[in-house]
């Protein structure tokens, strides 16, 4: 069972490939779903405080469809990855996602999967810009998130725990 | 009045409710609100495909906040409040002031405006920060990829 729960756990954090349909990642309340709409940055969207490029990488972002309902798009395909560097190159564009949302009451959220910018397009183009982006920044790694400035300034500063001087048990 | 005030909020402190502030928000739709809760990474917790929460989860959180992924506020009731401002700062992907203070408890102050079922936060102030509290690891290990 356990054995089980870690595939799973690390299932939802595998790469997807270009997409047919939304790989499920093992969550509750998941629906694959392509979803339409325009780009938009959240916090321009609710209160007018906009910028002309969504931000530039440095808002959440979100899809408007023309129902006028606005969905949060919370995670690219990437590992631990936002959707910011897949989506706010297309600002204000008509696009087309295939991805997972989550129906928690608490909140609908949506993960992107793949992208179509172009109507006239098939295929989704796979929504992994975030290492893409990380990795011209900072150089290859296997695992971006152990070898993060930021993330090892707080590692060390806090340990895995959070807590300075608490340690986990030995495994 | 004032002591009324003052009692409410202090209720609020400890209970966790969402208390509604006098002050005029920035947005026809907003309104001022306290909350306490924990920072909590937005997927993990709203998909709840892993334990999301204290020790055992705050690798994995700085990890999602420092790759973008919204930052937000659980309250001690179960809300959940996405963070897009924090104090000045109109940005909120892998925001380093939202990082630091990733997983920890706390107290903020802010504008909510919720929309299509999401409650989203402009956070003007963070107080009585305790630093992550919740001693989660020992029951859960530290998730996911342990170290």
């Amino acid at each position: 069972m356990l054995r089980l729960a870690t595939i799973a756990t690390l299932a939802c954090f595998v790469s997807i490939p270009a997409a047919l349909a939304a790989d499920s990642v093992g969550g509750k309340n998941e629906k694959p779903l392509e979803l339409t709409g325009k780009v938009v940055d959240l916090l321009c969207e609710l209160t007018k405080r906009c910028t002309p490029d969504c931000g530039g990488g440095k808002r959440q972002l979100g899809i408007l469809q023309t129902d006028g309902k606005l969905v949060p798009v919370v995670k690219n395909a990437d590992l631990f990855g936002g959707a910011q560097a897949d989506l706010a190159p297309l600002c204000g564009k008509t696009v087309t996602l295939d991805g997972l949302l989550f129906e928690n009451a608490k909140m609908p959220i949506y993960m992107v999967q793949g992208i179509k910018a172009d109507p006239g397009t098939k295929e989704f183009t796979p929504a992994e810009a975030f290492i893409k982006g990380w990795t011209v920044r900072n150089g290859a790694q296997d695992e971006w998130f152990r070898a993060d400035p930021l993330v090892k300034e707080q590692i060390a500063k806090n340990g895995v725990l959070g807590k300075p001087g608490l340690q986990p048990k030995p495994q | 009045m004032v002591g009324l005030f003052k009692i409410a909020v202090s209720a609020a402190l400890l209970t966790g409710v969402v208390l509604p502030v006098l002050s005029v928000p920035a947005s026809a739709q907003a309104k001022r609100v306290q909350i306490r809760g924990e920072l909590v990474d937005t997927f993990c917790n709203v998909s709840e495909i892993m334990f999301a929460s204290g020790t055992a989860h705050y690798q994995c959180a700085v990890w999602c906040a420092v790759g973008g992924i919204p930052v937000s506020v659980r309250a001690e009731d179960g809300e959940i409040y996405m963070i897009l401002r924090i104090e000045e700062d109109d940005t909120s992907a892998a925001n380093p002031r939202l990082v630091r203070i990733q997983a920890h408890e706390a107290t903020v102050d802010g504008e909510l405006i919720r929309r299509d079922g999401v409650n989203y936060i402009l956070v003007t102030t963070v107080a009585d920060d305790k630093g992550v509290v919740k001693l989660t690891h020992d029951e859960h290990g530290i998730v996911p990829f342990a170290q």
